[in-house]
């Protein structure tokens, strides 16, 4: 095991290598920019491709070619380039196309602020095409570290479910420096938890079955089985069809698919002080949960009963976590309030869903356990002007 | 044109997508029989080649057609995806793709462009129907000033990619394509001799190729259905390079051939790889 | 060793901050501590402040950021302005007196001045090893830090000048204040 102070970039570029991958393209946008540089620096060592495309639908396009091809790809992005991908994400989810997507959350809609870390693409990752009939899966690390094992995770997830699969991460991961260990060897990434799906080829000829079944491997051009894959809705065979039953079928495979086998993926989560049924559970994603973690590991000292539920595994949500009926406060990069919704959702019909809110900076410790013990107190959480507090 | 069609389809073409369901008189089945006998003439086997359509008339009605591997983009990127796989495939593999008008010089022109950039090597039949058909018949970026559509009832009165002088292989040129030629579906054999240069180019090849509809645009522009009028106003309206007239609208003919002249996008990629793995720089 | 240490650097840009903070987290890495160091930048850059934000711990860091640093170096007024307030009272601000013009001296917090850019011009004609004249107090009043480690990270992340960095840091390490 290396261990180096390096960005979470850096641990994405390393673990993306880890796996296999050997094509990444990309466009420059802060703060993905520098993963697209340490990809183009380090692939070619290992004897794979960068390419830096007209645009990001194009980015993701050159992706799924080189998928087609049979290579393991990847790209990544920010918000105003990842509704760019809208394209691409459609045409992968449906011809099952297996493509590494990141997106490193700033602050937005459109430009808004280029250094500073947001969290308005939860529903987007959802949602990150038109037309729905699909499930979607979506992994948010909070660290360096992590980002490195979500990388990995994705690619295994991606092969074996035949899909894109998206990591959705923040500037201050991709961006900041922390320590990262790097296995070197097979054993080291066992240890790790890191596993490796290989890439395998279709033999055809049919494209798909009409089951939930995993492990089917990914259509690869070139290898002479007559492949076909499209962007209308597909027979069994591929070939092209206007058919609302031929439809139903394939939807069927894309929604049940993930559905069906969450088992794989869906202890990606981290649970503080979780096992006493806590009166307030704090509940958030990617780097917000550290600040979050440590305002509940500072209050729990001062004898408030509060736990953390942080989600890695975002999408498909994890409604399994929601059964406690208690109080809980939804923590996020943004001001409208995103995943409280599905938290809204997902909890008992009479449990008590606050949200704070903040967007560009992380929340602070104080700002954090005053609301906890607001909330514990049954005292209102206020809207101040503009301030909003209360959601 | 010296062959029987049912020849060809039997060793090239899948049955499940014969009858096409084109439009009666649509003129496309002759650019894509030109294309299928270049590549028999060449002696192409069926694994010799990865088929990538678009959307609208030329891609749906292309798409599954080819007997071995097919792969369709949604609206202009499959360009893109053909670089992203061109760059993976195997260098003896064609790479031919057989997109419309409004994909290739709409929606998809900038990927269009970088493909020419990079010269990968693909073969690119563009089946020019004179506009958005599949639509319902709206104007495109080629559509003959003037023409009445759906969406230019008035007639079509912009400047477009084919009036005044400008030209939309002159963009291509400019951009690195490496053979470039413009035909009408009519052409026969002078056309597959093209198609055939096109495909032995190892770089970015693109062949214009107009086709009659008769469907939607010869029924607003011409006012009727008939397959003969439509392919007769293009048939008069085509000459072959020098030979052009006033009201010629297409001039046919290899436009530029600078074939294997510019190293390949695949090759260069491989080669600038291979030695950075090889010696750490380049 | 406290649970974590929360270590603010902040200035100017170009200043040599983002690097200053690597070494520091350079070297706890090399001590085999857990290490978070996030540098502000983006807008921030043009005009305002650049800052980096280094914890050290043994332990899993959660929060990556310093609320209430431990030691703050302040190598602009800017950013002395705008970070004083938030070092506790047993944190200790170290600040180069040829930059920062003004003290707060309501401040219940140690307050070190120590003159790194004059200190690097009268040794070496030249601004330039300030910021390794100041990793060496750092190197010194951190007691976590190992001393050799930290001159280890300067001539791993300093590629350049390695005996004049030397020095700097060995005067910077002298420091008597």
């Amino acid at each position: 095991m290396k261990r180096f102070l390096e960005t979470g970039n850096f641990a994405i570029t390393e673990g993306a290598i880890l796996v296999g991958c050997r094509f990444f393209a990309g466009y420059p946008i802060t703060p993905a920019t520098e993963l697209a540089e340490a990809m183009s620096l380090r692939l070619p060592q290992e004897g794979g491709i960068y390419l830096q495309a007209e645009d990001e639908c194009a980015a993701m396009h050159l992706c799924i070619g080189a998928s087609l091809g049979g290579y393991k790809a990847m790209t990544a992005t920010s918000g105003p380039g990842f509704i760019l991908y809208a394209d691409p994400y459609g045409w992968a989810l449906g011809c099952e196309c297996p493509v590494v997507v990141l997106n490193s959350g700033r602050v937005g809609p459109v430009s808004g602020i280029t250094g500073a870390p947001g969290q308005g693409e939860f529903y987007l990752m959802r949602y990150p095409t038109h037309g729905g009939n699909f499930e979607t899966i979506c992994l948010a690390p909070n660290s360096a570290q992590e980002c490195m094992a979500m990388t990995v995770e994705a690619f295994y997830l991606s092969e074996r479910f035949r899909m894109p699969v998206s990591v959705l991460a923040d500037q201050l991961i991709t961006d900041g420096f922390e320590d990262i260990s790097v296995p070197e060897n097979d054993a080291e990434m066992k240890e790790m938890g890191f596993r490796v799906w290989p890439r395998k080829i279709h033999q055809g000829p049919d494209f798909y079955p009409v089951t939930d079944e995993l492990d089917i491997p990914p259509v690869v051009l070139g290898q002479n089985t007559g492949a076909l894959c499209s962007d209308w809705t597909p027979t069994e065979e591929g070939y092209d069809i206007e058919e609302v039953e031929a439809h139903h079928k394939h939807a069927y495979r894309l929604i049940y698919k993930v559905r069906n086998n969450r088992h794989i993926f869906n202890h990606l989560y981290e649970k503080v002080h979780m096992d006493d049924d806590p009166d307030l559970v704090v509940v958030s994603y990617g780097t917000p949960s550290r600040v979050v973690n440590t305002a509940v590991k500072k209050a729990r000292s001062n004898g408030l009963k509060v736990g953390a539920l942080r989600l890695i595994n975002l999408w498909p949500f994890p409604d399994e976590h929601f059964s406690l009926n208690t109080k809980y406060l939804v923590v996020e990069l943004n001001w409208d309030g995103e995943l409280v919704r599905e938290v809204q959702r997902a909890a008992p019909k009479d449990s008590d869903v606050h949200f704070l809110g903040t967007c560009g900076d992380l929340p602070t410790v104080p700002r954090l356990t005053e609301t906890f013990e607001k909330i514990l107190k049954g005292q209102p959480l206020q809207r101040i002007g503009w301030e909003v507090e209360a959601w | 044109m010296e062959y029987k069609s049912s020849d060809i389809s039997s060793a090239y073409l899948r049955s499940r997508k014969i009858p096409s369901t084109a439009c009666a008189g649509c003129g496309l089945g002759m650019n894509h029989k030109i294309v299928i006998q270049a590549i028999k003439e060449l002696k192409l086997a069926v694994e010799d080649i990865i088929w990538g359509t678009s959307i609208g008339c030329a891609g749906r009605q292309t798409f599954g057609t080819w007997k071995g591997d097919g792969v369709a983009g949604t609206h202009g990127r499959i360009y893109a995806i053909a670089r992203g796989l061109r760059v993976v495939l195997p260098p003896n593999k064609e790479l031919i793709l057989t997109v419309g008008d409004g994909d290739a010089f709409g929606i998809g022109l900038n990927h269009l462009i970088h493909a020419a950039r990079s010269n990968a090597d693909m073969t690119v039949i563009v089946n020019d129907n004179l506009g958005y058909q599949s639509t319902g018949g709206q104007y495109g970026w080629t559509t003959p000033q003037g023409s009445k559509t759906d969406s230019s009832p008035y007639g079509m009165f912009e400047h477009n990619l084919m009036s005044e002088g400008m030209d939309v292989l002159h963009i291509l040129k400019g951009a690195g394509a490496t053979f470039l030629a413009r035909h009408v579906s009519m052409d026969g054999a002078w056309a597959v001799d093209t198609v055939k240069k096109a495909i032995l180019n190892k770089g970015f090849s693109l062949v214009h190729m107009t086709f009659p509809c008769p469907t939607n645009f010869a029924s607003k522009e011409l006012g009727s259905r008939d397959p003969v009028k439509i392919f007769n106003w293009i048939k008069n309206h085509a000459a072959p390079m020098g030979q052009e007239k006033d009201d010629t609208i297409w001039v046919t003919g290899i436009y530029h051939d600078a074939s294997n002249s510019r190293p390949e996008f695949s090759r260069l990629i491989h080669e600038t790889v291979e030695k950075i793995r090889r010696t750490g720089t380049l | 060793m406290k649970d974590r240490i929360e270590i603010v650097a902040s200035g100017f840009g170009g200043q040599g901050v983002v690097r200053l903070g690597q070494i520091v987290g350079e070297a706890g890495v090399k001590q085999g501590l857990r290490v978070a160091m996030l540098k502000s930048h983006g807008t921030e850059m043009r005009g305002g402040y650049v800052r980096s934000q280094v914890v050290l711990s043994k332990d899993a860091i959660d929060s990556p950021i310093c609320e209430s640093p431990d030691y703050f170096i302040a190598l602009s007024s800017a950013a002395y302005e705008r970070f004083k307030d938030t070092v506790p009272n047993d944190g200790i601000i170290l600040y180069d007196p040829a930059l920062v013009e003004k003290i707060d001296e309501t401040l219940n917090c140690t307050q070190k001045a120590f003159p790194a850019k004059t200190l690097s011009m009268e040794n070496f004609d030249k601004p330039l090893f300030a910021n390794t004249l100041v990793l060496g107090v750092v190197a010194k009043i951190i007691d976590v830090l190992d001393k050799d480690m930290v001159l280890d990270s300067i001539l791993k992340i300093i590629p350049k000048f390695h005996e004049n960095n030397k020095k700097a840091f060995q005067i910077g390490y002298d420091y008597t204040f």
